[in-house]
């Protein structure tokens, strides 16, 4: 029994809400990942599960337990900081070892343990170095060892991975996925980069200024985005949003007319419509134009960013198109891939139609 | 078994008839050194042998004695008996501190030492010993010592070369206990007819004219000390000197000399007069064993006690008796101050003798220092007595302050109580109030005992005035004298505004020496390929390990105009050398300069952590950028050092401003107390004239609400850096 | 970094050495003054001694009282007791404190800051009346409690700004790692932060053991025994009402600074980043 549920919660700091009335469930070993920008809340929500913050009301339980008044220690959850917070004057083994001392387990199981993680983590050669004398990725993880040794219920990341350099944070990625694999404990795990959100997640959640957007799995995210802000917010580049009015069978907006999908009620009036770059190729003709503004080479792809009548937008082209800074070129949308959100994108009138085959962004 | 229970028996049986018939011993306490202290050592002894009742002694420091007396004896934790000169008597008296000599017998003892001791006809303590001027000749340079001024005068120019270093006669000069035996001499009277103080007197006038003269003639010494008279004499390099019989231990075996009356003025056939110092053995008022602390005090001052203390303590006795003995007769030194004593006058032990000391003092360093005339000098010590000398101000009403707490309490609580309620219960705002308070119990309970009372005791005293041994509350009177700067114009030396003035500029130029010589050498020492830099830094933090009071007898040393280090290198740099304490820049500058070499490492330590908290990279990035090491300095060390520096800076200058030691033993307010700030003004009026505590707290108020003013500007600058900051 | 040129290094000696000279030059008379055979205030511009004596160090170091007692160890071992608790009761009181004040929220928490400023700023000669009266409702007279007692609360505003000052600088996260950890705010305390704070510990103890080694005022006023006198009380009898023995005075003064700059010089690492300014991170 691992659970964590969130409900109602709200927390500010001064005269600031900053936590504005969260409700979420996390489901037993789940690997639940909260992204949103910098400074929508996401730490401070960390922090409440955690206990290190107070909630001002609402409900905090794990594993079926109201916590609220519960203190850190025993709500049984680690916590890997941002910037590790590794004690400085520890060695390594020390740092692994502290919180198992201070619950008073037997010398033999510390050690045991201690070595099994260092094992797991590549750490043992290091064990008596202090954490000034490691690199930036090793510091990373002794800072997860030391959440593991504990075994916790749950585990919790803040942006654990930020601070190293890209090549690390895939590795990093990737040993992050094979240890929730192992431990199958819950984590809740916090980021800003929406990468880490949909390789890691079980579930993803996107807050914005300090309210849930939407819950699902990466995909669903992706796929069927409930607003606007969760469809800009995931995928890359950002989605195109373009402002459209209903008229007849098709979308009139400035400078284009896109045909309407079927499923979009007729009396819908002004709408936004949302469309991937993924979904917006450069093509000999399309509903689209506008003049080329830089042009993103990806090898075997690219994507163009381009100013239309109806403000900028990024398509994607294949290889062997030749696109070039200051082409004015035309612009087509696959075949349903439409999103329409309602005119102040607060929620969304249609998505296409699944196709599982659709690459995620790199 | 039986014979071991009988000795068990008889051993308690002892051991408690021991502890029934041990009388408990008897507190004495002393000041004494050397030879005295050997010698009250076994004076005491013999009490002991001849009594049955043993004697605890205990030698305190002189600087601390009457402090420890005045506060020990009304709280019962002072000597049973205590020997103290007699200048204070009056003062202990008041604050009923001693018990009338009831053992004494008048006829024991010479009538003027007797005198001496005497409030209101009653006779308060033992006279011990007698201190009194005498002349000290070097038999070497002069055969026969003067009689008369005329023949001391005729003697000096053969005797003085100052190209040379020597001297016909030194003493000194610049203290009125010297020059009294002149003002004397020369007819002068210190209390007019009514028992007050005058010193706009014709002989007062004449006496400095006299002692001026020596000094223009360079018959004798500049800015003379105790310690130079000595090196002088002991060097062969002065002729004649005038000292007390303390000195003759201090006299150096290759010196041949003897001690003589002082010559007599021959203008007015008056002989010099010195003052009588008797040194006596009280009773303290609270003496749980009074009839045996009476037994011991006499005892120390008669018979057996006074041969000893004159064999072996070379003290000059009291007792008429002890020059009877063949070892007293035999004795010439003890034999020649016992004759210069004869025309000594008993110091006055009145609270108005006193009040004579500063003003004698400022009169005689004006004269001998140049700028005043001896005729103006009395009139200068009598403005400087009537501004020091305070009546008692009327009696308040303490009622209207009660009122006023009252009021406060009351307006406080009910703005506390009427706050907008805050949004969040207690609770919740203050999650940690609990662990907070057990965190801070102990050091609030102690800060509140032990600082915090005293701290409000010293605010409230500034209420009162103080005469030995009462207080009276007398409202705002204390702060109305200060602020409207009573017997002084505001911009005269001593004026609460002048002194103000004074205090400030030593604060800020203090402050800005420090950190500016501390940073400079933190800049130095900085540089990461230096060599040696350990070394450095060690030697550079001596001064902040050196206790301060050291650092400023030292300092005051050096600056000595003719013997001093300071000058010494001036004149090695071919420049004439400055007497430092004459004038106001000098003074203050000397000051400086000790209190710099004390303050600056502290700031160069901060400095130095400072600096190394701000990134290379800064210093990198500035440099691509092309800027040159100054611009760098003013823009980025600067800017960043300020909110490291900033409360350092702080703490620096409120400790500058109360840097009392430095002021007070360097410069000790010369000239005419200019370079005297707020705390050793107040240390004066608190130590120095008459224990005015009320009035000495009065500024001691004042100097925190100044730095109260500075302490919110400099809050509102940390809160600006830190804003910079971010 | 671009080497610097030889001629800087140079010139950087030179102004080192010449202020280090200048620093030294009181010290040296001091020196002096102990070594030479007379007992005076020696008014000259050379500051080495013609002719050396350890007579006045003997006499400092080896007196004896009229009972025979070896005056000047007990007092050593007074004043250490006294310098030794002060610093122990002070680091205590005062870590605790800045602790609360850096850590905690709590109403009256500014007030309380400004206050312990404020009372730095009222002259101590004026305390020791009441200090007194105090100490004797307490009980605390002529005893070494009641003498540490004062000393390491008058310390304490300055120890526990500096301390707080520093605590603010350490990262809150790794106190609350070891909360995660499952650590009580005790053990946070005493596992994580005072170990981090060995720094400022070590010159905070600087000054409250300094505060109580060189005192003599009060600690002559308070002390009615000769083998409980603090050092400095001792050094004092050397300071007479008609002379001061300037060779023993100065003799003492340099066995009683012997152990503070023993200490800076042990402390040295630390001073630097131990106080408060240093502490802080740019
Ligand atoms: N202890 C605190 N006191 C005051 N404001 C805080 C505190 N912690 C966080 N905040 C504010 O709450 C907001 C959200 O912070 P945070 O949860 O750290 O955001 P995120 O982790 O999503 O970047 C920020 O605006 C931050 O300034
Ligand atoms: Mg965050």
């Amino acid at each position: 029994m691992s659970e964590v549920i969130l409900s109602g919660i709200k927390k500010s700091f001064g005269q600031n809400l900053i936590v504005k009335g969260v409700d979420l469930q996390v489901r037993e070993g789940e690997f639940l990942v909260m992204v949103g920008p910098s400074g929508c809340g996401k730490t401070t929500l960390l922090r409440l599960i955690a206990g290190l913050e107070q909630v001002d009301s609402g409900e905090v339980k794990i594993g079926g337990a109201r916590v609220n008044d519960v203190p850190p220690r025993d709500r049984d959850v680690a916590m890997v900081f941002q910037s590790y917070a590794l004690y400085p004057h520890m060695t390594v083994r020390e740092n692994l070892a502290f919180g198992l001392t201070l619950r008073k387990f037997p010398e033999a199981e510390i050690t045991s343990r201690v070595q099994e993680v260092a094992g797991m983590l590549e750490l043992s050669h290091l064990l008596d170095r202090k954490p000034k004398a490691l690199s930036g990725g090793q510091r990373q993880r002794v800072a997860m060892g030391r959440a593991i040794v504990r075994r916790p219920k749950v585990f919790l990341f803040d942006e654990p991975l930020s601070n190293l350099d890209t090549a690390l944070r895939v590795q990093m990625r990737g040993e992050l996925a094979r240890l929730h694999r192992r431990l199958s404990a819950t984590m809740i795990y916090v980021t800003h980069d929406q990468v880490e959100a949909m390789t890691l997640a079980t579930r993803v959640a996107v807050f914005n200024g300090g309210i849930l957007q939407q819950v699902g799995p990466p995909l669903e995210l992706y796929n069927r985005p409930a607003n606007r802000f969760v469809a800009g917010f995931l995928g890359s580049p950002a989605m195109n949003f373009l402002e459209a009015k209903r008229e007849g069978s098709g979308f009139t907006g400035k400078g284009f007319t896109l045909p309407c999908p079927v499923d979009v009620p007729a009396d819908a009036g002004k709408v936004l419509v949302g469309l991937r770059p993924q979904d917006l190729r450069v093509a000999a003709q399309g509903p689209l134009a506008g003049t080329v503004d830089a042009v993103e080479r990806l090898g075997f792809d690219g994507y163009a960013f381009l100013s239309t009548e109806a403000g900028p937008v990024a398509a994607r082209f294949e290889k062997g198109t030749n696109v070039t800074v200051g082409d004015k070129v035309s612009l087509a949308p696959v075949a349903d891939s439409l999103h329409v959100f309602t005119e102040d994108g607060a929620r969304a009138l249609r998505h296409p139609v699944d196709r599982d085959s659709l690459e995620v962004a790199s | 078994m039986k014979r071991l229970l009988a000795l068990v028996l008889l051993a308690t049986a002892w051991s408690a008839q021991a502890a029934g018939d041990a009388a408990a011993p008897l507190k004495l306490w002393h000041a004494y050194r050397g030879g005295e202290e050997t010698a009250i050592i076994q004076v005491t002894q013999l009490f002991t042998a001849k009594t049955g009742v043993p004697v605890e002694l205990l030698a305190v420091p002189y600087n601390a004695y009457a402090d420890k007396l005045t506060n020990g004896i009304p709280h019962g934790a002072g000597p049973d008996v205590f020997i103290f000169n007699h200048e204070r008597l009056r003062n202990f008296h008041a604050q009923h501190l001693l018990a009338p000599a009831s053992k004494l017998a008048r006829g024991d003892y010479f009538p003027n030492a007797l005198e001496a001791l005497e409030v209101d006809g009653q006779v308060y303590g033992y006279p011990m010993s007698l201190k009194s001027l005498a002349l000290y000749v070097n038999t070497k340079l002069v055969p026969t010592p003067p009689t008369t001024t005329a023949e001391l005068l005729a003697m000096l120019p053969a005797l003085s070369d100052e190209k040379a270093g020597r001297f016909g006669f030194a003493y000194e000069n610049g203290d009125f206990y010297f020059h009294a035996p002149f003002l004397f001499g020369f007819g002068g009277e210190l209390f007019d007819a009514s028992g007050k103080a005058t010193f706009n007197t014709e002989g007062m006038a004449r006496s400095l004219a006299f002692v001026k003269k020596l000094q223009d003639d360079r018959f004798i010494p500049q800015e003379i000390t105790g310690a130079l008279v000595k090196s002088l004499f002991n060097d062969g390099r002065v002729a004649m000197i005038i000292s007390g019989p303390w000195f003759a231990g201090e006299v150096a075996p290759s010196v041949d000399y003897r001690v003589v009356a002082l010559p007599t003025v021959s203008e007015t056939g008056i002989p010099l007069k010195p003052f009588l110092g008797v040194e006596a053995a009280y009773v303290s008022s609270q003496s749980k064993q009074a009839e045996q602390a009476q037994a011991l005090a006499r005892f120390l001052s008669l018979g057996e006690a006074s041969l000893v203390r004159t064999t072996v303590g070379r003290q000059i006795p009291a007792d008429v008796a002890a020059y009877q003995l063949q070892a007293v007769k035999d004795d010439v030194l003890i034999s020649s101050f016992r004759e210069a004593a004869k025309n000594a006058t008993p110091m006055p032990n009145t609270l108005e003798m006193l009040r004579v000391w500063e003003p004698m003092k400022l009169a005689l360093r004006a004269v001998l220092q140049g700028g005043t005339e001896p005729q103006d000098a009395g009139a200068l010590a009598d403005r400087r007595y009537r501004a020091l000398h305070r009546e008692r101000p009327p009696d308040a009403s303490p009622l209207p302050w009660l009122g006023l707490v009252g009021v406060m309490a009351v307006g406080g609580t009910v703005w506390v109580m009427r706050r907008p309620a805050p949004t969040l219960p207690f609770k919740r705002r203050y999650p940690d109030v609990a662990l907070a308070a057990t965190y801070l119990a102990p050091a609030s309970a102690g800060i509140l005992v032990l600082v915090f009372i005293p701290f409000v005791v010293g605010l409230s005293l500034s209420l009162f005035h103080y005469e030995p041994g009462q207080y009276s509350f007398v409202g705002l009177a204390n702060f109305i004298d200060i602020l409207a700067s009573r017997g002084y114009s505001i911009s005269e030396p001593l004026s609460f505004y002048f002194t103000l003035a004074v205090t400030l500029l030593w604060a800020l130029v203090n402050v800005v020496l420090h950190v500016s010589i501390g940073l400079f050498l933190a800049l130095l020492l900085k540089d990461p390929l230096l060599k040696l830099k350990g070394v450095y830094r060690v030697l550079l933090i001596i001064p902040w390990a050196v206790p301060n009071y050291i650092t400023a007898l030292m300092w005051k040393g050096m600056f000595h105009q003719q013997f001093g280090a300071i000058n010494g290198l001036l004149v090695a740099l071919g420049m004439e050398p400055v007497s430092w304490f004459t004038k106001f820049s000098t003074a203050f500058a000397a000051n400086v300069a000790t209190n710099t070499w004390l303050g600056f490492p502290f700031m160069m330590v901060v400095a130095l952590g400072a600096l190394q908290s701000i990134p290379q990279e800064l210093y990198e990035a500035a440099e691509v950028d092309g800027a040159s090491k100054w611009t760098q300095f003013r823009h980025i060390t600067l800017p960043l050092l300020r909110p490291a520096m900033l409360p350092a800076v702080i703490l620096g200058s409120v400790w500058t401003f109360n840097m009392f030691n430095i002021i007070y033993l360097v410069s000790g307010g010369e000239p005419g107390g200019g370079t005297d700030i707020l705390v050793s003004e107040a240390f004066r009026w608190a130590f120095q004239r008459n224990q005015q505590y009320g009035f000495a707290a009065a500024y001691s108020v004042l100097i925190f609400v100044v730095l109260l003013a500075w302490s919110s500007f400099t809050k509102r600058l940390m809160r600006a850096s830190s804003e910079v900051m971010g | 970094m671009n080497r610097p040129s030889k001629l800087k290094m140079a010139a950087i000696h030179a102004g080192l050495m010449l202020t280090c000279m200048a620093t030294l030059y009181p010290v040296l008379w001091v020196v002096k003054m102990a070594l030479s055979p007379s007992d005076s205030l020696t008014l000259t511009v050379n500051p080495f001694p013609e002719s050396i004596t350890l007579e006045h160090f003997r006499e400092v170091l080896l007196g004896t009282d009229a009972s025979g007692r070896w005056l000047f160890g007990r007092q050593l071992l007074s004043s250490l007791v006294v310098s030794g608790a002060t610093t122990l009761v002070g680091l205590a009181l005062a870590v605790s404190a800045a602790y609360a004040l850096s850590r905690f929220r709590f109403p009256g928490k500014e007030g309380g800051m400004q206050t312990l400023l404020i009372t730095q700023m009222f002259p101590a000669t004026l305390m020791l009346v009441p200090i007194y009266s105090i100490l004797e409702k307490l009980h605390l007279l002529d005893s070494l409690t009641g003498l540490v007692l004062v000393y390491a609360t008058t310390a304490l505003p300055f120890c526990i700004w500096n301390l707080k000052g520093y605590f603010d600088t350490l990262p809150r996260e790794l106190e609350e790692a070891a909360v995660m950890d499952g650590a009580s705010p005790a053990q946070v305390f005493i596992k994580v932060v005072l170990p981090l704070a060995r720094p400022a510990l070590a010159v905070t103890a600087l000054f409250s053991f300094m505060t109580a080694w060189n005192e003599f005022i009060l600690a002559a006023t308070l002390l009615n025994d000769p083998t409980r006198f603090t050092l400095p009380v001792a050094l004092q009898r050397y300071v007479g009402e008609y002379k001061v023995e300037w060779g023993k005075f100065a003799a003492g003064a340099l066995v009683i600074s012997a152990p503070v700059m023993a200490l800076f010089f042990a402390l040295q690492k630390h001073l630097v980043g131990g106080l408060t300014a240093g502490g802080v991170k740019g």
